[in-house]
């Protein structure tokens, strides 16, 4: 019995755990012994407790500016996430939407969970490994950086987009590059020496966001119904080899 | 010590002792594993005499995920990312306890740089951890309006760690050999902003809940359990210091920056909830207090010591590291045969695991309403337990 009075009854002191001193704060506890108080104290006292928390609450009933709560999706226009938000992972691309990303590999390795898959493929002008496509399976990953960390090209980045939820799982196995092809360095080495530049430039081909020789990723499964959007079809296997 | 292993049907098909006047028959209840207030997918098996609690039979494993057998096949710098899903609000200082593991054993040196910001980075994750269990521990009472309050603040808080990190929850952010990002140029601001706002909000707390008669009178002389329990028990963390055994390993062994900054350990005297209550209370103020003393000096330096490219092989051996969650001692154990990068065996002596044994000692023979209270002031975090 007695009610605990948190502000006073707090006592400091030194103790010891093996051999180190420690300071330590004893929690309070109501008076008892000698100082115990009256009845009539403690009912004072454990009534007035109950006026005090509900200020606090009515406090904030008649200053509604202390709200802090957002309204989504009222306010998707004007949401601003921070600009390290790890939202959904996308390829770096440059103002010719050329892409950095070589197809080297390090990110597949540094992936704990396997939501990378890379294919590469050989150059036929420039006779260089590049990338065919880069899958990235959202409903394995578990947005750890470890693939942004691990990139040696600067490559990838997060985008904000935090809506990722779809009505069909096979619609969270993307392939985040736009075209099977060189990257941005191999195509301006070549700019700088002239040599063949429209050639390769003709290597390129078009890449959907979904499709590829993969599971899942717009694929038909047996007893589900085909999926089909506009980003599903592209030519399934690479060319060169 | 002869330790007895009985299997649940065992225990179970165990004959009522009659200690009761009326001959009553006891009788199993399941609360969980989908029930509310055991936070998560906990099963508790009660056995009741009427309203009373003659026994508590924790059954683990409904959120079993394998995590110490998948870390056996990842390398250490990616097995740091499967920490943060144990127990996900101090999943910062999960990942600084692998991290604190391997450099350890990889006798790697640290700048004060790395250190500053990995104890103000936990002390913040510390103080919003405690700030939900207090919002929830007031909602598992039936009071709803400390869980909005709680959840309010909390939020200040993850908005720091998604600045700089981009993560709200599971950050993957402190990695063996540093950190994985610099911190955010707005990070010292923010933090001050926060311990402007939030310490008076402290106060605020203390009105609305730990000075309402109602849930003193809840909290006081409920679930006690003695320091002798508690130590047999393995209970680490506020747990363990609300019996009064003041074991906290930032003071008793000093890791990351804690050796160099003054503060006190809160403890209880009786080992009630009403201890554990005060003594998570009190630690938010502590953690406030640290953060201040080590905001303003964070030194300059590299924030990644090691390449992430660099293969991390640990010596042959064993390995063993140890730090304070925001729920106890938090040990990570490798094994490593000193040629591969991934750990032949990994452990996690997790604190949740050890605590939540205690409450069958804390509600034998009480009555089924104070399970609920005992069960919140565990703070439990149950995916810690099953990994
Ligand atoms: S964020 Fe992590 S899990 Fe996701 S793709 Fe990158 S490395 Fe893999
Ligand atoms: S994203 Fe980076 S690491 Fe991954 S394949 Fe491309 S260049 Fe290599």
């Amino acid at each position: 019995m007695g009610y605990i009075d948190t502000k006073k009854s707090t006592k400091a002191k030194v103790t010891t755990v093996g051999n180190t001193p420690i300071n330590v704060v004893i929690a309070p506890r109501s008076p008892s012994g000698a100082d115990s108080e009256s009845l009539l104290t403690t009912i004072f006292k454990s009534v007035k407790s109950l006026f005090v928390g509900m200020k606090v609450t009515i406090g904030y009933l008649v200053r509604p500016s202390t709200v802090v709560t957002q309204q989504y999706p009222e306010n998707r226009e004007t949401l601003k996430m921070f600009d390290r938000f790890r939202g959904q992972l996308r390829l770096i691309k440059d103002e010719n939407n050329y892409m950095n990303c070589n197809g080297c590999n390090f990110c597949e390795i540094a992936c704990p969970n396997g939501s990378i898959v890379i294919t590469d493929q050989r150059n036929p002008v420039n006779e260089k490994l590049e990338l065919e496509r880069f899958l990235w399976r959202l409903d394995s990953c578990t947005f750890c950086n470890a693939c942004l960390q691990a990139c040696p090209h600067d490559a990838l980045e997060w985008s904000d987009g935090f809506e990722a939820a779809v009505y069909d799982r096979r619609l969270l196995v993307y392939t985040l590059n736009d075209y099977a092809g060189p990257p941005v360095k191999a195509i301006n080495r070549a700019k700088k020496k002239e040599d063949r530049v429209e050639e390769l430039l003709a290597t390129m081909e078009p890449r959907k966001q979904y499709g590829g020789p993969v599971p899942l990723a717009g694929r038909k499964m047996p007893g589900v119904p085909a999926l089909e959007t506009e980003n599903t079809k592209d030519n399934a296997s690479p060319k060169h080899k | 010590m002869a330790v007895k292993i009985s299997t649940l049907e065992e225990r179970i098909s165990v004959p009522a002792e009659g200690d009761n006047p009326l001959n009553t028959q006891e009788y199993f209840i399941n609360m969980g594993p989908q029930h509310p207030a055991t936070h998560g997918v906990l099963r508790l098996m009660l056995k009741l005499d009427g309203e009373t609690v003659r026994e508590v039979i924790p059954v683990l494993g409904y959120i079993h995920r394998g995590i110490e057998k998948i870390g056996e096949h990842q390398t250490y710098r990616q097995f740091v990312h499967l920490t943060d899903r144990c127990d996900y609000l101090s999943a910062m200082m999960n990942n600084w306890a692998v991290s604190l593991m391997v450099e350890k054993a990889m006798q790697t040196q640290l700048n004060d740089r790395i250190e500053y910001i990995r104890t103000i980075m936990a002390e913040l994750e510390r103080i919003q951890s405690h700030m939900l269990w207090w919002g929830v521990l007031g909602m598992d009472l039936g009071a709803f309006t400390p869980f909005l309050y709680g959840f309010r603040d909390r939020e200040m808080i993850t908005d720091i760690f998604e600045e700089t990190i981009g993560c709200r929850l599971t950050m993957n952010y402190i990695q063996p050999g540093g950190l994985m990002d610099d911190i955010h140029p707005n990070f010292v601001k923010r933090v001050k902003d926060v311990i402007a706002y939030a310490k008076p909000k402290i106060d605020e707390y203390e009105e609305l809940l730990s000075g309402n008669v109602i849930i003193q009178e809840r909290l006081r002389n409920v679930g006690t359990i003695t320091a002798e329990q508690a130590t047999s028990l393995g209970v680490t963390g506020p747990v363990l210091r609300a019996s009064g055994v003041a074991l906290d390993l930032r003071r008793v062994a000093p890791y990351g920056a804690y050796g160099q900054v003054d503060f006190e350990v809160a403890v209880g005297s009786v080992g009630d909830c009403w201890d554990r209550y005060w003594v998570r209370v009190e630690e938010i103020r502590q953690s406030f207090r640290i953060i201040e003393q080590l905001i303003d000096n964070i030194p300059a330096g590299k924030t990644m010591l090691s390449k992430p490219a660099k293969k991390i092989i640990l010596p042959e051996g064993s390995h063993y590291a140890q730090l304070e969650t925001a729920r106890g001692i938090l040990g990570i154990y490798a094994v490593s045969d000193g040629k591969s990068e991934n750990p032949v065996r990994i452990h996690m002596r997790s604190p949740n695991y050890h605590n939540v044994w205690s409450v069958d000692a804390m509600t034998r023979n009480a009555r089924i309403g104070d399970l609920v209270a005992n069960i919140s002031s565990l703070d439990i975090v149950v995916p810690d337990i099953d990994r």
